[in-house]
């Protein structure tokens, strides 16, 4: 019992910090700050993954959504060069409307909620709420193997060679990359040397 | 677990040895390659390359394993005769390939050492896909050798053709392996399973509906009556059951459960038309006398030569093997794709101007005579295609060959393409390459006293003999409207009206020996054509059970 309220603790940490980041991240002004706060959003995301023992989806999670897009998302704001912008404030202007749309899918996950989680009469310490739902988590009381486990047993048991051809391929793509991106030697972009520019002076620019 | 490669999996030592050492030979040059003096190792490294391919075909002759026909890998490479002599056959001709291409790559300055290593990653995915006996497996080695081959083609950076061809290639690859995951992911999920042993089993006896099942009933029940009367004579039953009436009770005992299969037939045509893009064939054909015309030359021999056989082998184990209870469905879109392909590679290629799209079109109409072997579904319909493809290669190894050799003195040696008057009155100029290569050209035609004859009259006697008579008909009629533009490019050799030929710079001596080789096997094997059709019945066997 003491396990599950710590779960459900941590599980309500991370939602609120998932919905404050997220909050945040439309809120901002400047835009490297809201990819900051979408990494958070993504890195909170896979942490309740965690909590719910989905290992694999959750590390998918930090691999492909903070690890390339996010990633990405900065990169190509970074090359941008957006500059700070004032933006005026019309969030009344449109407050209506989107009030409007958003209150709609709010009723609508209350109305879920209140669907499909009733109050469990077998619960004793259900501390108090209704919508708490105290489990027994049974899956983790047979099964103690984390499905990253299962799943590298698989791999690196029956499908060995496969693996060892899907190396090959991302080596043949680093390699394709690589011969049709370097240029050559001979078109060498010229280099700035700091040195040079600083020591010129007009006394020995002129050779007579 | 510290012993993950055991030496019970030996099957695949050839191709751990190729991908290792040229793993090793990508350290080696990149260590050499960024040293400051910025030595050019392109030579040093296709040297190592070929001695390479000469060691791992050394380890595919060394180990017969082919007799024990082991599967291994959890069953999902398959070691059996068939495997074997594709893998030979593909590193023989990729040998060939990298000694032609040697010196074209030197005029070409086509400098970057990756080259050869991106050559050898295509051969193993090759050899990878011969051996394959399950979809994963095969899309792998699949991709592999195609990622090779789109780096291939835009290899040569500066040119803005090659670059487009490599786009091009890119692109529409990249869209026939999603239709062949997308097939395979639809037959993983109606059967469970992506072994090709698996299928078989499942689908071996879910054959069509009515007349099979019809057949099969009426063996059975013959074979019942003759267990319980000991007579097969119709006098006799009349005697014995005059007043009885066994045909119900007999029509009780058979049960015929079909397995249903209207999906996976589906999903199998998703695979067909994947791997009929890989193999150019009409409707999907368009990219590849494009991609052919702008990627260097070097690479456009190991598109037109290498790549066909691994895809046909692939296709005999799917579609012959696991599949063949399904003939009677997917035979009709393959001998509609054949014929139109036959007349689409023998009417387009009259038009053209370029040696090399000319060439990629008459493989159109070559892999569109294979297919009609192949829908055939026979014993001798699968001999004759493997036999063809063989000589096909053969003589597309020997026509490119010598394709790559003529340098232009004249023209700035730089243009890679070559029109059709380039080689006008080759014969004044280099009369044993002018009589090779029109003697080659020749028995792809099909002309009587040359090996293509042999193959091409198997073919259709294939078809014949399935009584597929309006397909033949038409295939011949075009292969004799094909006959012509062959016959034109011998004309421009031999008896084109100009008063000043062309000149050649002189061949090197490794070139004319391997060139000279490939011509005479055409003779020896239209003397002894046994040994082509023995080694071709054995795959046909092999591709059954």
């Amino acid at each position: 019992m003491y396990q599950v309220y710590f779960e459900n603790f941590l599980f309500f940490i991370f939602s609120s910090v998932l919905i404050i980041s997220g909050l945040l991240m439309i809120s901002v002004k400047n835009s490297v700050y809201s990819i900051l706060f979408l990494v958070i959003n993504f890195a909170t995301a896979a942490c309740i993954l965690f909590l719910l023992e989905c290992e694999f989806i959750s590390l998918l999670f930090l691999i492909i959504y903070v690890g390339a897009i996010a990633v990405l998302f900065l990169f190509v704001i970074m090359m941008l060069d957006i500059k700070f912008l004032e933006v005026p404030k019309d969030i009344f202007k449109y407050f209506p409307i989107g009030g409007l749309i958003g209150g709609f899918f709010l009723i609508e996950i209350f109305l879920i909620i209140l669907e499909t989680f009733k109050s469990n009469p077998y619960a004793i310490f259900n501390m108090g709420s209704n919508f708490t739902n105290s489990y027994t988590n049974w899956y983790c009381k047979i099964d103690s193997m984390p499905d990253i486990n299962v799943l590298g047993q698989v791999l690196f048991n029956y499908y060995v060679i496969q693996l060892l051809i899907a190396g090959l391929i991302l080596l043949l793509a680093v390699i394709g990359a690589a011969v049709l991106t370097v240029t050559s030697v001979s078109s060498k972009s010229k280099k700035q040397f700091f040195f040079k520019q600083i020591s010129r002076s007009y006394k020995n620019i002129l050779v007579i | 677990m510290n012993n993950l490669i055991t030496l019970k999996n030996i099957s695949l030592i050839p191709e751990f040895f190729l991908g290792l050492s040229l793993i090793y030979l990508l350290i080696f040059g990149s260590i050499i390659s960024t040293h400051k003096t910025r030595p050019l190792i392109q030579d040093l490294i296709l040297k190592l390359s070929v001695l390479i391919l000469i060691l791992s075909l050394f380890l595919v002759f060394n180990d017969k394993l082919w007799v024990i026909e082991n599967l291994t890998f959890n069953n999902t490479i398959i070691y059996d005769y068939l495997s074997f002599f594709s893998k030979i056959t593909i590193l023989v001709f990729s040998l060939i390939s990298i000694l032609m291409i040697r010196f074209y790559i030197k005029d070409q300055k086509l400098n970057q050492f990756e080259y050869t290593i991106i050559i050898l990653l295509a051969v193993l995915g090759f050899l990878l896909l011969c051996s394959a006996n399950d979809l994963i497996t095969a899309y792998l080695a699949i991709e592999l050798q195609s990622l090779a081959f789109y780096v291939m083609a835009s290899f040569k950076k500066k040119s803005s053709f090659s670059v487009e061809a490599g786009l091009k290639y890119f692109v529409l690859g990249s869209f026939s392996s999603a239709l062949f995951l997308f097939g395979s992911s639809l037959i993983y999920g109606v059967t469970g399973t992506l072994n090709f042993e698996d299928f078989k089993d499942l689908f071996l006896n879910s054959r069509p509906k009515e007349d099979l099942a019809d057949s099969i009933e009426f063996l059975f029940g013959s074979s019942l009556i003759y267990g319980v009367t000991g007579a097969l004579n119709l006098e006799d039953f009349k005697d014995l059951f005059l007043n009885s009436r066994p045909k119900e009770y007999l029509a009780d005992s058979i049960e015929f459960i079909p397995f249903e299969s209207d999906l996976v037939q589906i999903a199998s045509l998703f695979i067909i038309v994947s791997l009929f893009f890989k193999l150019a064939v009409a409707p999907i054909h368009a990219w590849s006398p494009d991609v052919y015309e702008g990627s260097p030359t070097s690479s456009t021999i190991f598109f037109a030569v290498v790549s066909k056989l691994s895809i046909l082998v692939l296709l005999t184990r799917i579609f012959q093997y696991s599949f063949h209870g399904f003939i009677y469905n997917w035979r009709y879109y393959i001998v509609v794709i054949a014929v139109l392909s036959v007349i689409v590679g023998s009417f387009t290629a009259l038009e053209q101007k370029k040696l090399k799209s000319l060439l990629a079109y008459s493989s159109v109409s070559h892999i569109g005579y294979i297919l009609i072997a192949f829908s055939t579904g026979t014993f001798e319909g699968i001999q004759s295609m493997f036999a063809y493809i063989l000589i096909y290669m053969l003589a597309g190894s020997c026509v490119w060959s010598i394709f790559l050799i003529l340098r232009l003195k004249s023209f700035h040696f730089k243009k890679q393409n070559k029109d059709l008057t380039d080689i006008s009155l080759l014969v004044k100029s280099n009369n044993i390459i002018a009589i090779c290569f029109s003697i080659v050209l020749l028995s792809i035609a099909g002309f009587p006293p040359l090996v293509g004859f042999f193959t091409k009259m198997s073919i259709f006697l294939s078809a014949l003999e399935s009584s597929m008579y309006l397909v033949s008909v038409i295939s011949i009629l075009a292969s004799v409207i094909s006959t012509f533009y062959y016959i034109r490019i011998i004309k421009i050799i031999y008896f084109e009206n100009l008063l000043v030929g062309r000149l050649y710079y002189p061949l090197r001596f490794i070139e004319t020996i391997i060139v000279i080789t490939l011509f005479f096997s055409f003779i020896f094997l239209f003397i002894n054509p046994t040994l082509l059709y023995l080694i071709s019945y054995k795959l046909s066997l092999l591709g059954f059970f």
